[in-house]
Protein backbone atom coordinates (compact mmCIF):
# COMPACT_ATOMS: atom_id res chain seq x y z
CA UNK A 1 0.00 0.00 0.00
CA UNK A 2 1.72 3.49 -1.36
CA UNK A 3 -0.47 5.51 0.69
CA UNK A 4 -2.39 4.49 3.74
CA UNK A 5 -2.88 7.84 4.83
CA UNK A 6 -4.59 8.59 1.65
CA UNK A 7 -6.34 5.30 1.76
CA UNK A 8 -8.22 6.27 5.07
CA UNK A 9 -8.53 9.62 4.81
CA UNK A 10 -10.91 8.44 1.16
CA UNK A 11 -12.17 6.00 3.83
CA UNK A 12 -13.50 8.33 6.39
CA UNK A 13 -14.92 9.91 3.54
CA UNK A 14 -16.77 7.64 2.37
CA UNK A 15 -18.03 6.80 5.68
CA UNK A 16 -19.66 10.32 6.33
CA UNK A 17 -20.61 10.47 2.67
CA UNK A 18 -23.16 7.02 3.17
CA UNK A 19 -23.73 8.59 6.48
CA UNK A 20 -25.12 12.06 5.12
CA UNK A 21 -27.11 10.23 1.98
CA UNK A 22 -29.11 7.66 5.48
CA UNK A 23 -30.10 11.00 6.81
CA UNK A 24 -30.96 13.00 3.98
CA UNK A 25 -33.24 9.84 2.86
CA UNK A 26 -34.64 9.79 6.35
CA UNK A 27 -35.00 13.33 7.28
CA UNK A 28 -37.72 15.59 5.46
CA UNK A 29 -37.05 18.66 5.09
CA UNK A 30 -39.52 19.61 7.19
CA UNK A 31 -38.85 18.93 10.71
CA UNK A 32 -42.65 19.28 12.08
CA UNK A 33 -43.81 16.94 9.26
CA UNK A 34 -43.58 14.20 11.15
CA UNK A 35 -44.88 15.71 14.17
CA UNK A 36 -47.38 16.53 12.75
CA UNK A 37 -49.08 13.64 11.15
CA UNK A 38 -50.73 10.74 13.59
CA UNK A 39 -49.43 7.30 13.21
CA UNK A 40 -53.65 6.76 13.57
CA UNK A 41 -54.40 7.85 10.18
CA UNK A 42 -55.62 4.65 8.52
CA UNK A 43 -55.86 2.57 11.46
CA UNK A 44 -59.03 1.71 13.34
CA UNK A 45 -59.71 4.22 15.87
CA UNK A 46 -58.80 2.65 19.81
CA UNK A 47 -61.72 2.23 21.53
CA UNK A 48 -62.79 4.18 25.19
CA UNK A 49 -64.48 3.82 27.94
CA UNK A 50 -65.61 7.27 29.43
CA UNK A 51 -67.94 8.27 31.69
CA UNK A 52 -70.06 11.69 30.99
CA UNK A 53 -70.46 14.67 32.74
CA UNK A 54 -74.32 13.47 33.60
CA UNK A 55 -72.71 10.34 34.71
CA UNK A 56 -73.85 7.92 32.14
CA UNK A 57 -70.99 5.77 30.06
CA UNK A 58 -69.90 6.38 26.57
CA UNK A 59 -68.25 3.90 24.30
CA UNK A 60 -66.76 4.50 20.74
CA UNK A 61 -68.61 0.96 19.99
CA UNK A 62 -72.09 3.11 21.69
CA UNK A 63 -71.45 5.67 18.65
CA UNK A 64 -70.21 3.03 15.52
CA UNK A 65 -71.82 3.65 12.09
CA UNK A 66 -71.55 7.70 12.82
CA UNK A 67 -68.78 9.98 12.17
CA UNK A 68 -67.31 10.90 15.43
CA UNK A 69 -65.16 13.78 16.22
CA UNK A 70 -62.80 13.39 19.09
CA UNK A 71 -61.45 17.06 20.43
CA UNK A 72 -58.97 16.73 23.23
CA UNK A 73 -59.06 20.02 25.33
CA UNK A 74 -58.19 21.17 28.59
CA UNK A 75 -60.05 23.85 30.19
CA UNK A 76 -56.58 25.67 31.55
CA UNK A 77 -55.36 25.59 27.50
CA UNK A 78 -55.53 29.02 25.46
CA UNK A 79 -55.53 27.33 22.10
CA UNK A 80 -58.22 24.93 23.20
CA UNK A 81 -60.60 28.65 24.40
CA UNK A 82 -59.58 29.96 20.99
CA UNK A 83 -61.27 27.16 19.22
CA UNK A 84 -64.08 27.14 20.86
CA UNK A 85 -65.89 29.12 18.66
CA UNK A 86 -65.39 26.69 15.79
CA UNK A 87 -66.49 23.92 18.08
CA UNK A 88 -69.65 25.67 18.86
CA UNK A 89 -70.20 26.65 15.63
CA UNK A 90 -70.26 23.21 14.44
CA UNK A 91 -72.24 22.01 17.54
CA UNK A 92 -75.27 23.92 16.61
CA UNK A 93 -75.30 23.68 12.95
CA UNK A 94 -75.37 19.54 13.02
CA UNK A 95 -77.77 19.46 16.29
CA UNK A 96 -80.42 17.69 14.22
CA UNK A 97 -77.75 15.50 12.33
CA UNK A 98 -77.62 12.33 14.00
CA UNK A 99 -74.63 10.95 11.40
CA UNK A 100 -72.02 13.07 13.24
CA UNK A 101 -71.18 13.21 17.08
CA UNK A 102 -68.45 15.07 18.81
CA UNK A 103 -66.69 13.90 21.96
CA UNK A 104 -64.35 16.12 23.87
CA UNK A 105 -61.99 14.63 26.15
CA UNK A 106 -60.02 16.62 28.53
CA UNK A 107 -56.04 15.39 28.72
CA UNK A 108 -54.69 16.61 32.14
CA UNK A 109 -57.55 18.65 34.16
CA UNK A 110 -59.51 18.88 37.25
CA UNK A 111 -63.38 17.61 37.73
CA UNK A 112 -64.42 20.81 39.28
CA UNK A 113 -62.57 23.09 36.18
CA UNK A 114 -64.28 20.58 33.33
CA UNK A 115 -67.84 20.57 34.73
CA UNK A 116 -67.28 24.88 35.00
CA UNK A 117 -65.89 24.92 31.64
CA UNK A 118 -68.54 22.63 30.40
CA UNK A 119 -70.96 25.00 31.99
CA UNK A 120 -70.21 28.28 31.27
CA UNK A 121 -69.07 28.08 27.36
CA UNK A 122 -72.04 26.09 26.53
CA UNK A 123 -70.34 22.84 25.67
CA UNK A 124 -73.22 20.93 25.06
CA UNK A 125 -71.63 17.95 23.12
CA UNK A 126 -70.29 14.43 25.14
CA UNK A 127 -67.86 15.79 27.54
CA UNK A 128 -66.19 12.81 29.63
CA UNK A 129 -64.36 12.84 32.89
CA UNK A 130 -62.47 10.30 34.58
CA UNK A 131 -59.52 8.47 34.28
CA UNK A 132 -60.48 6.85 31.44
CA UNK A 133 -60.00 10.22 29.50
CA UNK A 134 -56.38 9.57 30.39
CA UNK A 135 -56.17 6.02 28.91
CA UNK A 136 -58.05 8.12 25.63
CA UNK A 137 -55.44 10.81 25.77
CA UNK A 138 -52.37 7.88 26.02
CA UNK A 139 -54.02 5.42 23.49
CA UNK A 140 -55.02 8.08 20.89
CA UNK A 141 -51.17 9.57 21.13
CA UNK A 142 -52.10 12.94 21.41
CA UNK A 143 -49.26 15.21 21.48
CA UNK A 144 -50.84 18.39 23.19
CA UNK A 145 -53.98 20.37 23.59
CA UNK A 146 -56.12 20.83 21.83
CA UNK A 147 -55.88 18.00 19.20
CA UNK A 148 -58.52 16.44 17.54
CA UNK A 149 -59.54 12.90 15.05
CA UNK A 150 -62.18 12.28 13.06
CA UNK A 151 -63.27 8.57 12.94
CA UNK A 152 -65.48 7.42 9.82
CA UNK A 153 -68.87 5.17 10.75
CA UNK A 154 -66.73 2.01 9.87
CA UNK A 155 -64.66 3.27 13.05
CA UNK A 156 -61.60 4.23 11.06
CA UNK A 157 -59.26 7.41 11.67
CA UNK A 158 -59.25 9.47 8.59
CA UNK A 159 -58.12 12.87 10.09
CA UNK A 160 -56.25 14.70 12.49
CA UNK A 161 -55.46 17.85 13.20
CA UNK A 162 -53.02 19.24 16.07
CA UNK A 163 -53.67 22.56 17.21
CA UNK A 164 -56.55 24.91 17.55
CA UNK A 165 -59.62 24.70 14.63
CA UNK A 166 -61.15 26.95 12.44
CA UNK A 167 -64.67 26.34 11.14
CA UNK A 168 -63.12 25.27 7.83
CA UNK A 169 -61.24 22.52 9.47
CA UNK A 170 -64.05 21.04 11.62
CA UNK A 171 -66.27 21.26 8.30
CA UNK A 172 -63.22 19.79 5.76
CA UNK A 173 -63.04 17.04 8.73
CA UNK A 174 -66.64 16.29 8.67
CA UNK A 175 -66.55 16.25 5.03
CA UNK A 176 -63.86 13.64 5.15
CA UNK A 177 -65.04 11.76 8.23
CA UNK A 178 -68.19 11.35 5.82
CA UNK A 179 -66.52 9.66 3.38
CA UNK A 180 -66.00 12.88 1.31
CA UNK A 181 -63.18 14.71 -0.25
CA UNK B 1 16.70 -0.49 17.77
CA UNK B 2 16.25 -0.94 21.23
CA UNK B 3 12.86 -1.16 23.23
CA UNK B 4 11.25 1.68 25.64
CA UNK B 5 13.50 1.69 28.90
CA UNK B 6 12.35 -0.39 32.11
CA UNK B 7 10.32 3.11 33.56
CA UNK B 8 9.04 3.64 30.41
CA UNK B 9 7.28 0.20 29.88
CA UNK B 10 6.29 0.34 33.83
CA UNK B 11 4.89 3.55 33.00
CA UNK B 12 2.80 2.15 30.22
CA UNK B 13 1.77 -0.41 32.94
CA UNK B 14 0.32 1.77 35.18
CA UNK B 15 -1.64 3.78 32.99
CA UNK B 16 -2.90 0.66 31.49
CA UNK B 17 -3.86 -0.61 34.78
CA UNK B 18 -5.37 2.75 35.91
CA UNK B 19 -7.32 2.64 32.29
CA UNK B 20 -9.08 -1.05 32.91
CA UNK B 21 -10.13 0.24 36.75
CA UNK B 22 -11.88 3.32 35.78
CA UNK B 23 -13.73 1.47 33.11
CA UNK B 24 -14.36 -1.60 34.80
CA UNK B 25 -15.43 0.91 37.83
CA UNK B 26 -17.56 2.92 35.32
CA UNK B 27 -19.02 0.06 33.81
CA UNK B 28 -20.40 -2.49 37.18
CA UNK B 29 -23.80 -2.97 37.84
CA UNK B 30 -24.95 -0.77 40.89
CA UNK B 31 -25.76 -3.03 43.05
CA UNK B 32 -29.06 -2.73 45.66
CA UNK B 33 -32.70 -3.05 44.74
CA UNK B 34 -33.89 -0.10 42.66
CA UNK B 35 -36.77 1.72 44.53
CA UNK B 36 -40.10 1.80 42.08
CA UNK B 37 -39.58 5.59 42.13
CA UNK B 38 -36.43 5.54 40.61
CA UNK B 39 -37.46 2.96 38.38
CA UNK B 40 -40.16 5.15 36.64
CA UNK B 41 -38.17 8.25 37.11
CA UNK B 42 -34.86 6.48 35.19
CA UNK B 43 -37.74 5.31 32.47
CA UNK B 44 -39.30 8.82 32.15
CA UNK B 45 -36.02 10.24 31.53
CA UNK B 46 -35.72 7.66 28.50
CA UNK B 47 -38.77 9.20 26.81
CA UNK B 48 -39.03 12.27 24.72
CA UNK B 49 -41.64 14.94 26.09
CA UNK B 50 -43.89 15.08 22.96
CA UNK B 51 -45.20 18.68 23.67
CA UNK B 52 -42.03 20.35 24.22
CA UNK B 53 -38.18 20.79 22.89
CA UNK B 54 -35.63 18.78 24.00
CA UNK B 55 -37.05 17.93 27.49
CA UNK B 56 -37.47 14.44 29.13
CA UNK B 57 -40.59 13.27 30.28
CA UNK B 58 -39.25 12.87 33.68
CA UNK B 59 -37.62 16.63 33.77
CA UNK B 60 -41.04 18.50 31.51
CA UNK B 61 -44.03 20.12 33.52
CA UNK B 62 -46.66 19.82 30.66
CA UNK B 63 -50.08 17.56 30.70
CA UNK B 64 -48.53 14.94 28.26
CA UNK B 65 -45.01 14.51 30.85
CA UNK B 66 -47.93 14.06 33.88
CA UNK B 67 -49.88 11.73 31.78
CA UNK B 68 -46.96 9.75 30.85
CA UNK B 69 -45.52 9.85 33.97
CA UNK B 70 -48.28 8.66 35.99
CA UNK B 71 -48.97 5.52 32.74
CA UNK B 72 -45.25 4.72 33.22
CA UNK B 73 -45.56 4.36 37.22
CA UNK B 74 -48.82 1.99 36.29
CA UNK B 75 -46.93 -0.26 33.83
CA UNK B 76 -44.02 -0.16 36.47
CA UNK B 77 -46.53 -1.22 38.75
CA UNK B 78 -48.52 -3.55 37.18
CA UNK B 79 -44.61 -5.61 36.10
CA UNK B 80 -44.39 -4.70 32.74
CA UNK B 81 -40.95 -5.09 31.73
CA UNK B 82 -38.76 -1.93 30.27
CA UNK B 83 -38.52 -3.32 26.81
CA UNK B 84 -42.08 -3.67 26.75
CA UNK B 85 -42.97 -0.47 27.97
CA UNK B 86 -40.67 1.27 26.03
CA UNK B 87 -42.13 -0.49 22.93
CA UNK B 88 -45.24 0.79 23.86
CA UNK B 89 -44.33 3.77 23.59
CA UNK B 90 -42.38 3.43 20.57
CA UNK B 91 -45.40 2.36 18.78
CA UNK B 92 -47.62 4.80 19.94
CA UNK B 93 -45.14 7.72 19.17
CA UNK B 94 -42.57 6.54 16.65
CA UNK B 95 -39.06 5.78 17.35
CA UNK B 96 -38.20 9.59 17.78
CA UNK B 97 -39.63 9.43 21.10
CA UNK B 98 -36.74 8.38 22.59
CA UNK B 99 -34.36 10.16 23.89
CA UNK B 100 -31.39 7.88 23.12
CA UNK B 101 -31.91 6.30 19.80
CA UNK B 102 -32.00 2.94 19.40
CA UNK B 103 -29.50 0.31 17.94
CA UNK B 104 -31.77 -0.87 15.30
CA UNK B 105 -32.76 0.40 11.66
CA UNK B 106 -31.14 4.03 11.19
CA UNK B 107 -30.03 4.27 15.05
CA UNK B 108 -27.43 1.52 13.88
CA UNK B 109 -25.54 4.76 11.71
CA UNK B 110 -25.94 6.74 14.93
CA UNK B 111 -24.10 4.26 16.89
CA UNK B 112 -21.86 3.04 14.06
CA UNK B 113 -20.36 6.19 12.13
CA UNK B 114 -18.04 7.41 15.51
CA UNK B 115 -16.92 4.25 16.42
CA UNK B 116 -16.05 3.60 12.51
CA UNK B 117 -14.20 7.43 12.49
CA UNK B 118 -12.15 6.29 15.71
CA UNK B 119 -11.25 2.93 14.35
CA UNK B 120 -10.28 4.23 10.86
CA UNK B 121 -9.18 7.13 12.79
CA UNK B 122 -6.84 4.83 14.81
CA UNK B 123 -5.49 3.08 11.91
CA UNK B 124 -4.37 5.89 9.81
CA UNK B 125 -2.29 7.31 12.42
CA UNK B 126 -0.77 4.04 13.23
CA UNK B 127 0.50 3.69 9.47
CA UNK B 128 1.65 6.96 9.88
CA UNK B 129 3.70 6.54 12.75
CA UNK B 130 5.01 3.00 11.27
CA UNK B 131 5.76 4.97 8.27
CA UNK B 132 7.50 7.73 10.08
CA UNK B 133 9.51 4.85 12.37
CA UNK B 134 10.95 3.29 9.37
CA UNK B 135 12.16 6.03 7.32
CA UNK B 136 15.71 5.74 7.38
CA UNK B 137 17.46 8.76 10.06
CA UNK B 138 19.91 10.72 8.77
CA UNK B 139 23.23 9.87 9.65
CA UNK B 140 26.65 11.99 9.23
CA UNK B 141 29.15 10.99 6.26
CA UNK B 142 32.83 10.93 6.90
CA UNK B 143 33.21 13.98 5.51
CA UNK B 144 30.97 15.53 7.69
CA UNK B 145 32.84 14.06 10.98
CA UNK B 146 35.79 15.09 9.72
CA UNK B 147 34.63 18.84 9.53
CA UNK B 148 33.00 18.83 13.03
CA UNK B 149 36.31 16.94 14.37
CA UNK B 150 38.76 19.69 12.61
CA UNK B 151 36.28 22.47 13.88
CA UNK B 152 36.60 21.19 17.18
CA UNK B 153 40.21 20.93 16.78
CA UNK B 154 40.19 24.62 15.88
CA UNK B 155 38.18 26.43 18.76
CA UNK B 156 34.76 28.05 18.39
CA UNK B 157 34.35 30.14 15.24
CA UNK B 158 32.84 33.47 16.00
CA UNK B 159 32.11 34.32 11.87
CA UNK B 160 28.97 34.28 10.52
CA UNK B 161 28.36 31.46 7.84
CA UNK B 162 29.17 34.85 5.02
CA UNK B 163 32.51 35.67 6.94
CA UNK B 164 33.83 32.04 6.09
CA UNK B 165 35.73 31.17 2.86
CA UNK B 166 34.41 28.13 0.34
CA UNK B 167 36.85 25.82 1.94
CA UNK B 168 35.88 26.69 5.47
CA UNK B 169 31.86 25.95 4.71
CA UNK B 170 30.56 22.49 6.36
CA UNK B 171 29.05 20.47 3.95
CA UNK B 172 25.26 21.29 4.78
CA UNK B 173 26.23 24.89 3.70
CA UNK B 174 28.32 24.66 0.47
CA UNK B 175 25.25 23.47 -1.44
CA UNK B 176 22.92 27.02 -0.48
Amino acid sequence: MKHPLRLAALGVGLVVAVFAVILALNVGTDPRAEYNTSLLLGEPAPDFRLTRLDGSTLTLGDLAGKTVIVNFWNSWCLPCRDELPALQKWNAQHADDDSVVMVGIPRDDSTGAIRAAARSDQMTWAVVNDRGAEAATLDYATRGQPETFVINPSGIVVGSILGPMRPADLDRMTRVGQGGR
Amino acid sequence: MSGPGPSRRVAWLVLGVIVIVALAVALWPRGGVERESDHVRRLASEFRCVDCEGLSVADSATASARIQRRDIAERVRRGDSDEAIRGWYVAKFRESVLLKPSSRGVGVVVWALPVLVLLLGGAALAFALRRWSRQPRLTPSPEDVTFVASRRSDGPDERGPGERGPDERGPDERGA
